[in-house]
């Protein structure tokens, strides 16, 4: 054979590596779902769907599409649940969830939850054995009781969903009864029109300056302006954060609990203007769940130890100005304070984002029509 | 012209090197000027001296044959003392033969290695987008996708977490994403 042959050879192996690398990991071996013995929910079945695993380059790339199909084994109807990733490989430093609220599955049925997930690392360091797994962190139930183990406060946050949820179906059928259907149809365009409208592009570390930031020589401290929410039983006394161009960094919010009882949780919602005077929501101030416990009376701090990089379409938004409100309260003994819909729209806060219960119910209103919309409202 | 030009300028006009415009103006007022008559008629003069200088008396012969034979005597030197040989032809096949072998043993050097691979600690960073939530880490990198691209709906929390929720199939999803 002459070294010209030889060469062809090697060129055709080189170029059908990829294809037997491509076979190299079975996805489903990839995956481990871990429920508790004593869950309320049971695994019934799980589809990989078109999940695959390729090399490019000198990566290796999990593309996983699952769908997991559970059924409610206990006794009461299922309002919300939260599964944990972790895939400590891929992600170390972090964790991911998925979540699916403002569900109402009776006992004995059955409901899916969908995890798209993409993972990427060198192939060199690829282990053996399951690389994702996946836990059960939290059911909740119509009564707003919970069960699990809790590691991502999901407790908290899907009673939340599920509070602002009762908000909202109350708030629509009083439109409903009180205004007809025509305004109903109104209400829900308005809600379509608001949806994934004002947002930002957001890169969050924990230390130091965000990748990709633009480095602005008049470096300061912005103080906060404050929407009032007459009904909130914690206020905002004062607050800033050191911006510098596109970059939020160590936001700093004092809080007084003006209630009657103790606080464990506030969140503020916050917005920031940029040069041409647009508003846009860009995230939330939350207090440390940890450490934090606001007896009445008292002032307390939000701290977060974190860099905001904000940018709209590629292009980054210089912060000219920024607006906190209340957005999220949670009492010591587990109940929460969401602001009412009068408070939404008299407080002036047009970029508020719907809550999830309010996108599923335009979502239904827009794929199935207005009858469809009103048999789902009446069925609670 | 109200003053009298400089001598810079009427020893340009005594050697006929000043412009077409300067000229006419200059010899209007040496026209008319004494002085500058005689100043002009006094560069003529000097010029007129330098154009043919006494040469001095030399071998002009000799001198041209001494240094012709240095000249010779200068490059056969230079040839005695080169260290190398001159320049040949490039040639690109031995080349690439040649940056071929170093990138196989390089290869076969770095995929033979025992030696455990050292990671770099990077600083994990979290990134929203219109795919879904990225958190990076150096070359490796989780991301949680919005189904079939869905449009999210975005939270993000000063304490280190993103979330994306999108609707899919009459159910809302909320995927999050948290850095430790």
């Amino acid at each position: 054979m002459s070294i010209w042959n030889k060469l062809r050879w090697f060129a055709v192996a080189a170029l059908a590596l990829p294809l037997f690398a491509q076979d190299k990991l079975d996805p489903a071996n990839s995956v481990k779902i871990d429920l508790q013995p004593d869950s309320p929910l049971a695994l019934i079945s799980m589809s990989m769907g078109d999940s695959r695993a390729s090399t490019r380059g000198g990566a290796m790339v999990l593309d996983l599409h699952m769908e997991l199909k559970l059924r409610n084994s206990g006794f009461r109807r299922v309002r919300g649940v939260t599964l944990l990733i972790t895939t400590q490989e891929f992600a170390p430093g972090g964790k991911g969830s998925v979540a699916r609220p403002c569900i109402d599955v009776a006992p004995t049925q059955e409901f899916s939850v969908p995890i798209d997930v993409r993972l990427v690392r060198p192939v060199q360091q690829v282990a053996s054995g399951p690389l994702v797994r996946v836990q059960l962190d939290g059911v909740l139930f119509d009564d707003l009781s919970f069960f699990g183990p809790n590691k991502l406060n999901s407790q908290r946050s899907m009673t939340f969903w599920e509070t602002e949820a009762q908000r909202d179906r109350a708030y629509f059928k009083h439109v409903l009864q009180a205004k007809g259907e025509k305004a109903l149809q109104d209400e829900m365009l308005l809600s379509m029109a608001k949806q994934a409208d004002s947002q930002l592009d957001v890169a969050l570390n924990r230390n130091g300056r965000a990748v990709g930031s633009l480095v602005s020589s008049n470096e300061h401290m912005t103080p906060f302006a404050f929407l009032k929410m007459p009904s909130a039983p914690v206020q905002p006394v004062q607050g800033w954060a050191e911006i510098s161009g596109n970059e939020a960094r160590s936001p700093e919010i004092e809080v007084i609990n003006q209630s009657a009882k103790a606080v464990r949780y506030v969140e503020i919602g916050w917005m920031v203007k940029d040069g041409e005077g647009h508003d846009y929501l860009a995230g939330s101030v939350p207090g440390s769940s940890t450490t934090m416990l606001l007896p009445p009376g008292q002032h307390s701090r939000l701290l977060p130890d974190t860099t905001l990089k904000f940018s709209r379409t590629g292009h980054p938004v210089e912060i000219k100005g920024m607006t906190g409100f209340v957005k999220q309260v949670e009492f010591a003994d587990g109940k929460v304070w969401v602001p009412s819909r009068d408070e939404l729209k008299s407080s002036g806060l047009r970029i508020m984002a719907p809550s999830p219960e309010e996108q599923r119910l335009a979502d239904i209103c827009r794929n199935q029509g207005l009858p469809a919309l009103i048999a789902e409202l009446n069925k609670f | 012209m109200s003053h009298h030009p400089s001598e810079a300028e009427l020893a340009l006009l005594a050697g006929g090197e000043c412009g077409a415009v300067s000229r006419f103006f200059l010899i209007r007022h040496v026209r008319e000027c004494r002085q500058c008559t005689e100043a002009t008629a006094r560069f003529e003069m000097l010029r007129a001296e330098i154009a043919h200088p006494e040469l001095p008396d030399l071998d002009w012969g000799r001198l041209e044959s001494e240094m012709r034979a240095n000249i010779r005597l200068g490059l056969e030197a230079g040839e005695c003392v080169r260290l190398f040989p001159a320049a040949k032809v490039w040639n690109p096949r031995l080349t690439v033969a040649f940056a071929s072998l170093m990138v196989l043993a390089g290869a076969g050097i770095l995929l033979h290695s025992n030696e455990p691979v050292t990671v770099k600690a990077a600083e994990p960073v979290l990134q929203s987008s219109g795919a879904g939530l990225e958190l990076r880490n150096g070359s490796s990198s989780m991301t949680l996708m919005n189904r079939n691209g869905s449009v999210a709906d975005q939270t993000v929390s000063a304490q280190g977490e993103i979330g994306a929720r999108y609707v899919d199939g009459g159910s809302v999803t909320i995927n999050n994403v948290y850095l430790e």
